[in-house]
């Protein structure tokens, strides 16, 4: 896969406040990449230096192979840009409010009326194409204003915090959008604070943090780079209350023994018959623990992996960084 | 060639942008607009008509009974006119450029258009083409007043041609023509040359300022700062420089009363000069952000 993003050594200082420091981030075609961090970290400034409207103080970005400071034309015409506002003029028609983009990225009169209805059409909003851009409700200007970015045809996509504000239907009809454009074959760049908000549709993740990327990998590398401990759930079963605590002290010394498993500990509360194992291993060793359970008997009822959502990754990265 | 030029400034999106707006909020003069005009031509036609077979300047007294029965309302019509005119539009343009790269800024659809394809000196001067149709009855006015301008500046006035001829202050007839060109393409322009300078201050704040309630404030004070000068540069520049022909036993040479006319040309060229170079700072400043 081609690189479509590459920034080195990006760096933005805002009189004595680094906004972005030294930043190296690699973007593969095609994929869609979730560019997280806390508010402030610097997202929207590198979204920025992207998209050719900041100038970095030190080091270089290309864009589909364009550099951002020497050939920014070539950049914003491969850019479809999407602000973390609305970027709407109240006093449009819908339609009205896509030409007048249109037009701006030299797209010919004979060839808009056409393309504007496509674009409605793509975003579900050809019934609205009448209607001035203050009726529509937040969810629909976000879809506007990403169809705007559509308007020529771009590879790249940079969306500076798409689902923020917007109620559950609206993010998740965003989300199909996203999943639709990535089927296109555009590369989405993506940026959120909430990770669980885009963590369904990203291929691939970057943490910045403070204005440095604490990581970056696809979504499978940064699960198990968190995941090295996996937390697995073991539900038994007893036909009382004494057999039932038997049959957890056994499995729990059983378990203890293992070298795999780190740490032991019952589930307080109603899990009564419950234990929350800490284990290190891959799916072969953690599917071998569970046979190996069964084929001592134990009366394993539930066995579950904790999937520590990318919450967890997040909150474990940026520890500490911010404070 | 030609006409796929216009096709590109006509189809300039900002340009289009605006004059929706105008044409939106109903800010076409009605059919009375384009009345007044012919009905002021056809007045001023007589005024002229009777100025010529009035036998001009042997009977000074027909001119003035001549100018009483048609002349008087004409005058006073375009003098009102035109000179609400040249103070409201100068006055009015920052207004409207002061606010209109300053509320992209706010409105966040700066850094939209920024992104695409349009350059900056595309926005700016797109810009100040959509305020400048905002004021197209006015601008339109203006330009269609110019004749009556022209013959108003030649028949009245203390410096009027007129009265000059009339008080024998050896003012040659031949040297009349060149003095009345002069004083009416110098009275012609001054509006012009204010408008084209207020207006490029108010958009030079426009892309200077973080908000429109400041560019206003920034560029109304520019401009009156910059009016004053100019008014006081213009009253030294002229006292002095008549004061080398002032010879108190001899009657006042014409040249004197060209002063006046010169410098006024001279403003106006200043102003327009600045106009330009505010415009491209503007652009500059885009840029450079």
């Amino acid at each position: 896969m081609a690189t479509i993003i590459e920034t080195r050594g990006l760096t933005k200082r805002y009189g004595r406040l680094t906004a972005v420091e030294e930043l190296d981030l690699t973007v593969e075609e095609g994929v869609v990449f979730g560019f997280i961090g806390p508010n402030g970290a610097g997202k929207t400034t590198t979204m920025r230096i992207l998209v050719t409207l900041l100038r970095p103080t030190a080091g270089e970005a290309w864009v589909a192979g364009h550099s951002v400071l020497k050939e920014r034309r070539d950049v914003r015409r491969a850019i479809g840009y999407m602000p973390d506002f609305f970027g709407v003029y109240g006093d449009m028609k819908v339609w009205e409010y896509l030409d007048f983009f249109a037009a701006c990225y030299e797209i010919p009169l004979e060839t808009r009326q056409r393309l504007v209805d496509d674009l409605l059409e793509l975003v579900d909003l050809a019934g609205r194409r009448d209607d001035y851009v203050d009726a529509l409700s937040r969810g629909m200007k976000q879809r506007l204003c990403l169809s705007r970015a559509l308007a020529h045809d771009p590879q790249v996509l940079i969306l500076d915090e798409p689902a923020s504000g917007l109620d559950p239907r609206a993010r998740i009809e965003i989300r199909e959008l996203l999943r639709e454009l990535q089927a296109m074959g555009k590369t989405i760049f993506v940026s959120s604070h909430i990770l669980s908000e885009i963590e369904e549709i990203c291929t691939h993740i970057g943490i910045i943090e403070a204005g440095r990327l604490v990581a970056a990998g696809t979504l499978e590398e940064m699960r198990q780079r968190i995941q090295a401990q996996r937390v697995v759930r073991i539900g038994l079963m007893g036909q009382d209350f004494c057999g039932l605590s038997r049959a957890v002290g056994e499995v729990h010394a059983w378990l203890a023994d293992r070298p795999d498993v780190v740490r032991v500990e019952p589930v307080a509360g109603n899990g009564e018959g419950d234990l929350q194992v800490v284990f290190t291993g891959n799916d072969d060793a953690l599917a071998r623990l569970l046979s190996e359970m069964v084929g001592m008997g134990f009366p394993v009822m539930m066995f579950h992996e904790k999937t520590g959502d990318l919450e967890d990754v997040f909150m474990r990265l940026t520890e500490g960084i911010v404070s | 060639m030609l006409t796929e030029r216009w096709q590109t400034v006509l189809d300039h999106p900002i340009l289009r942008l605006e004059l929706r707006r105008v044409r939106r909020k109903h800010w076409w003069p009605g059919r009375r607009f384009f009345m007044f005009y012919p009905a002021l031509l056809g007045a001023a036609l007589g005024y002229g008509v009777l100025l010529v077979f009035s036998d001009l300047f042997d009977d000074p007294g027909g001119i003035h009974v001549a100018a009483l029965v048609t002349g008087v309302p004409v005058v006073c019509l375009v003098t009102v006119v035109t000179s609400l005119l040249s103070m409201a539009l100068p006055w009015i343009a920052p207004a409207l450029t002061a606010t209109t790269i300053a509320r992209e800024r706010e409105l966040g659809t700066l850094d939209l258009l920024r992104a695409t394809l349009l350059t900056e000196r595309s926005i700016v001067l797109g810009k100040l083409g959509g305020c400048l149709a905002r004021l197209w009855p006015g601008v339109l006015m203006l330009i269609l007043l110019a004749p009556f301008q022209l013959i108003w500046v030649a028949g009245s006035g203390s410096t009027g041609l007129l009265s000059l001829v009339m008080i024998d202050s050896g003012f040659d007839i031949d040297q009349a023509w060149v003095w009345l060109l002069l004083t009416g393409v110098a009275g012609w322009l001054k509006p012009w040359g204010d408008l084209a300078l207020h207006a490029a201050v108010g958009l030079f704040a426009s892309a200077l300022c973080r908000s429109s309630g400041a560019a206003i404030v920034v560029s109304y004070s520019a401009i009156l700062v910059v009016r004053v000068a100019l008014w006081l540069g213009q009253m030294l520049f002229s006292s002095l420089w008549s004061l080398q022909f002032v010879d108190w036993a001899q009657p006042m040479p014409a040249m004197v009363l060209v002063v006046p006319s010169l410098l006024s040309l001279a403003v106006a060229f200043i102003e327009m000069v600045g106009a330009a170079l505010l415009v491209w700072a503007a652009v500059w400043w885009l840029k450079r952000a």
